[in-house]
């Protein structure tokens, strides 16, 4: 898989994100959500996650799910508009999967858009990149 | 901000640094979870030059701190170190809660909080001058590193560092001075802490302690950062100055016993006592969140009975032993009892917990 390495942040070419460090992928009629690499680095030690339910109807910028970390809470937000499909509820006892695996098993939830255009509106890989290498002061 | 004087050397350590009352200082390395486990089974070394060292001498100094403190130190003998005690207020709240070490000569050092040394420097000299009492005192926090090895198997890592048996044979709460370590030296290495775990304070100039820091690491002692010794204290239930402690608050409610009864003439002794004929309204507990509740209790939330608030959270987080959310609180003294189920108002969910008695760590 194509990544990019900056600052030694990792970030997915497959994928989109947002300006709040989640990542969003389309796996069929789902869009996956997570956080990303800087942002579990950032939180450090994920101890607990609260999550979405399923069938919950959920608006962009809205906060859904929280992964809260030793030092801090974070607001996790719907990145689109659409119906909550899944939930990742191997997190509720295992947050740290965040950690270990922030693109894959630490997946957060999974939602069906409203609007599957509005992906292309997203961060790409690069604009995300270029975000953190202007947060760590290049 | 200020710095403590080995920064480059935790930089080089990895550490990622925070605020912590003014000082610029390592807060975690790479894991707080990790750290805590390694103080817990092995050892760890955190450095705490934030925390204010004063020395005092002079012919008065036995008489003025026996003043300023609320527990008997007649029987605090050279190379012992009492504590914590507190300097309290004439209302008899915290100005800090302090360790006192009995230097020898008319000498002793107190240790206190980052947050007070300001304030405690201006209390110590007004009362000096209130008592008349001859008495230097002299601020030695920045020119001394203070590093806090802790963990049971301490004791072999000190003598790695080539301590003797001055040091290796030291009882708790006690210290030795000028110490040799192998080719370096320490002003004072006294067993103690604030972990609940067997360890060694060492305090020395700061070459000396990088080079101490140095080899406790290669030796495999993890570096542990500030969020690390947070965790580790609330599972043994220590109060944080600033947080579970405060002016307004008292050594009766917080259940932290820093005063010898019968003791009668230091400053907040009139208050103190009348405290302890009227008994107080609330109470320090420590809570524990009930198993299958994920939430984590945090500073100022809202402790619930039936949907009353009881109280309030004074400091939590996440317990790695216990991989559970726990922290402390006071509640209305008629609701503080042990095994009561309360719920905890995590940001609008509401959660089960139980109030328990210290330590929720149990060794």
């Amino acid at each position: 898989m194509e990544e990019i390495k900056v600052n030694g942040y990792l970030v997915l070419t497959d994928r989109r994100y947002t300006e709040s460090d989640e990542w969003v992928k389309l796996e069929g009629e789902l869009a996956k959500v997570g956080i990303t690499d800087y942002a579990q680095k950032k939180l450090k030690d994920i101890v607990s996650v609260e999550l979405p339910e399923t069938g919950s109807e959920v608006k962009a910028g809205e906060s859904i799910a929280v992964v809260e970390s030793i030092k801090s809470v974070a607001d996790i937000y719907t990145p689109l508009d659409g119906v909550v499909e899944l939930i990742n509820e191997k997190l509720l006892d295992q947050p740290e999967l965040i950690n270990d695996d922030p693109y894959g098993e630490g997946w957060i939830f999974a939602l069906r858009p409203a609007d599957k255009s509005k992906y292309d509106e997203l961060l790409t890989p690069q604009q995300y990149a270029e975000r953190i290498r202007k947060a760590e002061g290049g | 901000m200020r710095r403590i004087p080995l920064r480059e050397v935790h930089k080089e350590l990895g550490a990622e640094f925070g605020e912590f009352e003014g000082w610029e200082t390592p807060m975690i390395y790479e894991s707080t979870v990790k750290e805590h486990l390694a103080v817990r089974s092995n050892a760890g070394v955190f450095d705490v030059s934030h925390m204010g060292r004063i020395l005092l001498r002079g012919s008065h100094v036995y008489d003025f701190l026996e003043y300023m403190v609320p527990k008997s130190l007649s029987k605090v003998s050279v190379g012992s170190m009492s504590g914590p005690t507190a300097l309290l207020n004439e209302n008899a709240g915290f100005r800090d809660d302090v360790m006192l070490y009995n230097l020898g000569e008319n000498e002793w050092m107190l240790v206190c909080n980052a947050a007070n040394i300001e304030k405690v420097l201006g209390w110590l000299k007004s009362w000096r001058s209130k008592l008349g009492y001859d008495v230097e005192i002299e601020d030695a926090t920045a020119k001394l590193v203070m590093l806090a090895l802790q963990g049971p198997r301490s004791s072999e890592y000190v003598e790695k560092l080539g301590a003797d048996d001055s040091v290796l044979g030291l009882k708790m709460l006690r210290f030795q001075r000028d110490v040799r370590l192998g080719d370096t030296k320490a002003f004072l290495v006294s067993r103690s802490g604030w972990t609940g775990e067997d360890g060694f304070e060492i305090i020395a100039e700061p070459r000396n302690a990088a080079v101490v820091l140095r080899r406790l690491v290669e030796m495999g002692v993890k570096p542990a950062g500030l969020a690390a010794r947070d965790t580790l204290r609330l599972e043994v239930g220590f109060v944080l100055y600033g947080h579970d402690i405060d002016e307004e608050t008292n050594p009766l409610e917080a259940r932290y016993w820093v005063y010898t009864p019968g003791k009668t003439n230091y400053v907040g002794y009139e208050a103190l006592r009348e405290i302890i004929r009227k008994g107080v309204e609330r109470v320090r507990v420590a809570v524990k969140m009930k198993k299958g509740e994920r939430g984590i209790p945090r500073e100022n939330y809202r402790i619930l009975v039936e949907g009353e608030e009881i109280g309030r959270i004074t400091s939590g987080n996440y317990s790695p032993v216990l991989r559970r959310g726990i922290g402390m609180g006071y509640v209305e003294s008629k609701h503080a009892l042990i095994g009561l189920e309360v719920q905890i108002d995590i940001r609008g969910r509401v959660q089960r917990a139980k109030i328990l008695d210290f330590p929720l760590l149990k060794k």
